[in-house]
Protein backbone atom coordinates (compact mmCIF):
# COMPACT_ATOMS: atom_id res chain seq x y z
CA UNK A 1 0.00 0.00 0.00
CA UNK A 2 1.68 3.37 -1.24
CA UNK A 3 1.74 5.76 1.51
CA UNK A 4 -0.84 8.81 0.85
CA UNK A 5 -1.02 12.36 3.05
CA UNK A 6 -3.13 14.47 1.11
CA UNK A 7 -1.93 17.92 1.74
CA UNK A 8 -4.03 21.19 2.22
CA UNK A 9 -4.79 23.56 -0.50
CA UNK A 10 -3.89 26.91 0.37
CA UNK A 11 -5.83 28.24 -2.60
CA UNK A 12 -9.28 28.73 -0.70
CA UNK A 13 -6.98 31.95 1.43
CA UNK A 14 -6.20 33.61 -1.89
CA UNK A 15 -9.77 33.38 -3.20
CA UNK A 16 -11.19 34.85 -0.13
CA UNK A 17 -8.97 38.07 -0.29
CA UNK A 18 -9.41 37.58 -4.43
CA UNK A 19 -13.51 37.76 -3.69
CA UNK A 20 -13.23 40.48 -0.86
CA UNK A 21 -10.92 42.59 -3.30
CA UNK A 22 -13.19 42.59 -6.75
CA UNK A 23 -16.07 43.48 -3.87
CA UNK A 24 -13.74 46.46 -3.25
CA UNK A 25 -12.48 47.04 -6.40
CA UNK A 26 -16.30 47.49 -7.45
CA UNK A 27 -17.42 49.56 -4.87
CA UNK A 28 -14.87 52.04 -3.66
CA UNK A 29 -12.21 52.19 -6.01
CA UNK A 30 -14.50 54.19 -8.62
CA UNK A 31 -14.92 56.82 -6.27
CA UNK A 32 -11.91 56.98 -4.91
CA UNK A 33 -10.25 57.06 -8.38
CA UNK A 34 -12.69 60.38 -9.25
CA UNK A 35 -11.64 62.12 -6.39
CA UNK A 36 -8.18 61.14 -7.33
CA UNK A 37 -9.17 63.04 -10.81
CA UNK A 38 -11.12 66.13 -9.25
CA UNK A 39 -7.70 66.26 -6.67
CA UNK A 40 -5.41 66.03 -10.08
CA UNK A 41 -7.88 69.20 -11.56
CA UNK A 42 -8.14 71.41 -8.97
CA UNK A 43 -4.67 71.23 -7.33
CA UNK A 44 -3.47 74.59 -9.06
CA UNK A 45 -4.40 75.61 -5.35
CA UNK A 46 -2.61 73.46 -2.62
CA UNK A 47 -4.16 74.39 0.14
CA UNK A 48 -7.83 74.21 -0.20
CA UNK A 49 -8.29 71.45 -3.31
CA UNK A 50 -9.73 67.95 -2.32
CA UNK A 51 -7.40 65.96 -0.67
CA UNK A 52 -4.98 68.66 0.13
CA UNK A 53 -2.29 68.44 3.09
CA UNK A 54 -4.62 69.22 5.79
CA UNK A 55 -7.28 66.43 5.05
CA UNK A 56 -4.95 63.82 4.12
CA UNK A 57 -2.90 64.08 7.37
CA UNK A 58 -6.02 63.66 9.25
CA UNK A 59 -6.87 60.73 7.53
CA UNK A 60 -3.73 59.28 8.72
CA UNK A 61 -3.44 60.54 12.24
CA UNK A 62 -6.70 58.35 12.82
CA UNK A 63 -5.70 54.61 13.48
CA UNK A 64 -8.86 53.50 12.19
CA UNK A 65 -9.23 55.49 8.96
CA UNK A 66 -5.54 54.59 8.58
CA UNK A 67 -6.41 50.90 8.81
CA UNK A 68 -9.35 50.96 6.11
CA UNK A 69 -6.61 52.77 3.97
CA UNK A 70 -4.52 49.81 4.76
CA UNK A 71 -7.29 47.12 3.76
CA UNK A 72 -8.26 48.90 1.13
CA UNK A 73 -4.82 48.30 -0.18
CA UNK A 74 -3.88 45.35 0.62
CA UNK A 75 -7.08 43.13 -0.67
CA UNK A 76 -6.90 45.77 -4.32
CA UNK A 77 -3.18 44.64 -4.20
CA UNK A 78 -4.08 40.65 -3.81
CA UNK A 79 -7.15 41.22 -5.88
CA UNK A 80 -5.06 42.43 -9.34
CA UNK A 81 -2.18 40.25 -8.26
CA UNK A 82 -3.64 37.56 -8.24
CA UNK A 83 -6.15 37.93 -11.61
CA UNK A 84 -2.98 38.82 -13.42
CA UNK A 85 -1.49 35.06 -12.17
CA UNK A 86 -4.62 33.28 -13.18
CA UNK A 87 -4.45 35.03 -16.85
CA UNK A 88 -0.76 34.19 -17.44
CA UNK A 89 -2.16 30.64 -17.50
CA UNK A 90 -4.35 32.12 -20.74
CA UNK A 91 -1.08 32.71 -22.20
CA UNK A 92 0.27 29.35 -21.29
CA UNK A 93 2.55 30.19 -18.54
CA UNK A 94 2.27 27.08 -16.02
CA UNK A 95 4.72 28.05 -14.11
CA UNK A 96 5.07 27.93 -10.32
CA UNK A 97 7.29 30.95 -10.70
CA UNK A 98 4.49 33.57 -11.28
CA UNK A 99 2.66 32.36 -7.92
CA UNK A 100 5.82 33.68 -5.73
CA UNK A 101 6.27 36.97 -8.21
CA UNK A 102 2.02 37.87 -8.05
CA UNK A 103 1.74 37.10 -4.27
CA UNK A 104 5.03 38.19 -3.33
CA UNK A 105 4.92 41.36 -4.82
CA UNK A 106 1.06 42.15 -3.22
CA UNK A 107 2.82 41.04 0.22
CA UNK A 108 5.71 43.30 -1.11
CA UNK A 109 3.36 46.45 -1.67
CA UNK A 110 0.89 45.93 0.73
CA UNK A 111 3.10 45.75 4.28
CA UNK A 112 5.37 48.94 2.86
CA UNK A 113 2.17 50.18 2.61
CA UNK A 114 1.45 49.33 6.32
CA UNK A 115 4.70 50.33 7.74
CA UNK A 116 4.94 53.86 5.85
CA UNK A 117 1.49 54.42 7.16
CA UNK A 118 2.48 53.28 11.14
CA UNK A 119 5.44 55.82 10.81
CA UNK A 120 2.97 58.49 9.99
CA UNK A 121 0.74 57.80 12.49
CA UNK A 122 3.61 57.80 15.36
CA UNK A 123 5.26 60.43 14.12
CA UNK A 124 1.69 62.69 13.86
CA UNK A 125 0.47 61.45 17.15
CA UNK B 1 5.77 16.77 3.48
CA UNK B 2 8.46 16.62 0.89
CA UNK B 3 8.48 12.84 0.19
CA UNK B 4 4.41 13.15 -0.53
CA UNK B 5 4.25 12.52 -4.21
CA UNK B 6 2.16 14.36 -6.17
CA UNK B 7 -0.28 12.36 -8.49
CA UNK B 8 -1.96 15.06 -10.06
CA UNK B 9 -1.47 15.67 -14.03
CA UNK B 10 -3.48 18.64 -15.09
CA UNK B 11 -4.07 18.77 -18.85
CA UNK B 12 -2.79 22.35 -20.19
CA UNK B 13 -3.63 23.08 -23.53
CA UNK B 14 -1.15 24.33 -25.83
CA UNK B 15 -1.35 28.00 -26.63
CA UNK B 16 -0.71 28.20 -30.35
CA UNK B 17 -0.59 32.33 -30.52
CA UNK B 18 -0.95 34.54 -28.04
CA UNK B 19 -3.54 36.45 -29.93
CA UNK B 20 -6.46 33.85 -29.66
CA UNK B 21 -8.62 36.19 -27.60
CA UNK B 22 -9.20 38.60 -30.68
CA UNK B 23 -10.78 36.47 -32.65
CA UNK B 24 -14.33 36.21 -30.87
CA UNK B 25 -15.54 39.38 -29.14
CA UNK B 26 -16.77 37.21 -26.18
CA UNK B 27 -13.13 36.26 -25.63
CA UNK B 28 -12.26 40.18 -26.25
CA UNK B 29 -14.32 41.42 -23.37
CA UNK B 30 -13.07 38.36 -21.08
CA UNK B 31 -9.42 39.85 -21.29
CA UNK B 32 -10.74 43.10 -21.40
CA UNK B 33 -12.21 42.32 -18.04
CA UNK B 34 -8.83 40.41 -16.69
CA UNK B 35 -6.69 43.81 -18.22
CA UNK B 36 -9.08 45.85 -15.54
CA UNK B 37 -7.06 44.24 -12.43
CA UNK B 38 -3.43 45.81 -13.93
CA UNK B 39 -5.55 49.26 -14.07
CA UNK B 40 -6.58 48.48 -10.35
CA UNK B 41 -3.24 47.45 -9.56
CA UNK B 42 -2.07 51.21 -11.03
CA UNK B 43 -4.80 53.03 -8.84
CA UNK B 44 -3.39 51.11 -5.89
CA UNK B 45 0.03 51.96 -6.98
CA UNK B 46 -1.28 55.58 -6.76
CA UNK B 47 -3.00 55.46 -3.78
CA UNK B 48 1.09 54.34 -2.10
CA UNK B 49 3.13 56.90 -3.80
CA UNK B 50 0.78 59.57 -1.92
CA UNK B 51 1.23 57.33 1.48
CA UNK B 52 4.84 57.21 0.54
CA UNK B 53 4.95 60.96 0.07
CA UNK B 54 3.58 61.45 2.84
CA UNK B 55 5.67 59.67 4.94
CA UNK B 56 8.72 62.22 3.32
CA UNK B 57 6.73 64.96 4.42
CA UNK B 58 6.16 63.22 8.01
CA UNK B 59 10.16 62.72 8.49
CA UNK B 60 10.90 65.71 6.97
CA UNK B 61 13.48 67.54 9.72
CA UNK B 62 12.04 71.21 8.26
CA UNK B 63 9.23 73.34 9.29
CA UNK B 64 5.89 71.65 9.44
CA UNK B 65 5.57 74.60 6.70
CA UNK B 66 7.96 73.53 4.69
CA UNK B 67 7.78 69.72 5.27
CA UNK B 68 4.97 69.51 3.37
CA UNK B 69 6.40 70.31 -0.07
CA UNK B 70 6.78 66.26 -1.18
CA UNK B 71 2.91 66.09 -0.70
CA UNK B 72 2.23 69.23 -2.65
CA UNK B 73 4.42 67.97 -5.52
CA UNK B 74 2.49 64.63 -5.81
CA UNK B 75 -0.82 66.46 -6.33
CA UNK B 76 0.44 68.94 -8.68
CA UNK B 77 3.07 66.98 -10.76
CA UNK B 78 1.62 63.82 -10.41
CA UNK B 79 -2.35 63.97 -9.85
CA UNK B 80 -2.49 67.24 -11.63
CA UNK B 81 -0.40 66.02 -14.84
CA UNK B 82 -2.94 66.23 -17.96
CA UNK B 83 -1.32 62.28 -18.86
CA UNK B 84 -2.25 60.78 -15.40
CA UNK B 85 -5.95 62.66 -15.17
CA UNK B 86 -6.28 61.00 -18.56
CA UNK B 87 -4.96 57.35 -17.05
CA UNK B 88 -7.17 58.00 -14.13
CA UNK B 89 -10.20 58.69 -16.23
CA UNK B 90 -9.37 55.10 -18.21
CA UNK B 91 -8.72 53.77 -14.55
CA UNK B 92 -12.34 54.57 -14.11
CA UNK B 93 -14.21 53.16 -16.94
CA UNK B 94 -12.63 50.21 -16.29
CA UNK B 95 -13.87 49.86 -13.05
CA UNK B 96 -17.05 50.71 -13.90
CA UNK B 97 -17.25 48.11 -16.47
CA UNK B 98 -15.16 45.36 -14.03
CA UNK B 99 -18.31 46.63 -11.40
CA UNK B 100 -21.17 45.30 -14.14
CA UNK B 101 -19.75 42.49 -14.77
CA UNK B 102 -19.01 41.09 -10.91
CA UNK B 103 -22.35 42.48 -9.77
CA UNK B 104 -24.11 40.37 -12.71
CA UNK B 105 -21.90 37.35 -11.80
CA UNK B 106 -22.43 37.72 -8.01
CA UNK B 107 -25.87 36.24 -7.98
CA UNK B 108 -24.64 33.15 -9.81
CA UNK B 109 -21.53 32.78 -7.30
CA UNK B 110 -23.47 33.64 -4.29
CA UNK B 111 -26.67 31.33 -3.79
CA UNK B 112 -29.15 32.86 -1.53
CA UNK B 113 -31.91 31.14 -0.93
CA UNK B 114 -35.53 32.36 0.06
CA UNK B 115 -36.34 30.47 3.21
CA UNK B 116 -35.29 27.89 5.14
CA UNK B 117 -38.06 25.51 4.00
CA UNK B 118 -37.45 25.88 -0.06
CA UNK B 119 -34.86 25.27 -2.83
CA UNK B 120 -36.01 28.73 -4.46
CA UNK B 121 -33.71 31.13 -4.59
CA UNK B 122 -33.62 35.05 -4.11
CA UNK B 123 -34.68 36.48 -7.56
CA UNK B 124 -31.75 37.58 -9.54
CA UNK B 125 -32.80 41.32 -9.52
CA UNK B 126 -32.87 41.88 -5.63
CA UNK B 127 -29.11 41.08 -5.41
CA UNK B 128 -27.97 43.17 -8.16
CA UNK B 129 -30.22 45.98 -6.78
CA UNK B 130 -28.74 45.60 -3.50
CA UNK B 131 -24.75 46.06 -4.92
CA UNK B 132 -25.90 48.74 -7.25
CA UNK B 133 -27.60 50.79 -4.61
CA UNK B 134 -23.87 49.53 -2.47
CA UNK B 135 -22.11 51.15 -4.94
CA UNK B 136 -24.50 54.57 -5.37
CA UNK B 137 -24.60 54.55 -1.43
CA UNK B 138 -20.73 54.61 -0.85
CA UNK B 139 -20.42 56.78 -3.61
CA UNK B 140 -22.21 59.51 -2.27
CA UNK B 141 -21.16 59.55 1.61
CA UNK B 142 -17.35 58.96 0.49
CA UNK B 143 -17.95 62.36 -1.82
CA UNK B 144 -20.14 64.66 0.51
CA UNK B 145 -17.64 63.51 3.82
CA UNK B 146 -14.49 64.64 1.45
CA UNK B 147 -15.98 67.65 0.08
CA UNK B 148 -17.43 68.66 3.84
CA UNK B 149 -13.96 67.96 5.27
CA UNK B 150 -11.70 70.20 2.35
Amino acid sequence: MRQFLPTRSDEPMYWLMFGAGGMVASIVLPVIVLIMIIAGITSSDPTSCLLNFSQVTTIFSNWLLSLMVFGTVFLLTFYALHRMHHSSHDFGIHSKLTWYIAYGTAAAISFMSLGIQLLIYVKLF
Amino acid sequence: MSEVKSYRKPYNPPVKKMTWWTENPFYIMYMVREGTAVLALFAVLEIVLGIFMIGLCSISPLTPAEAAAPYIWYLQNFLGNPLIILLNVVVLISQIYHAITWFSLMPKAVRVFMNKNSTELLPEWVVKSGLYAALAGTTVFILVVAFLTV
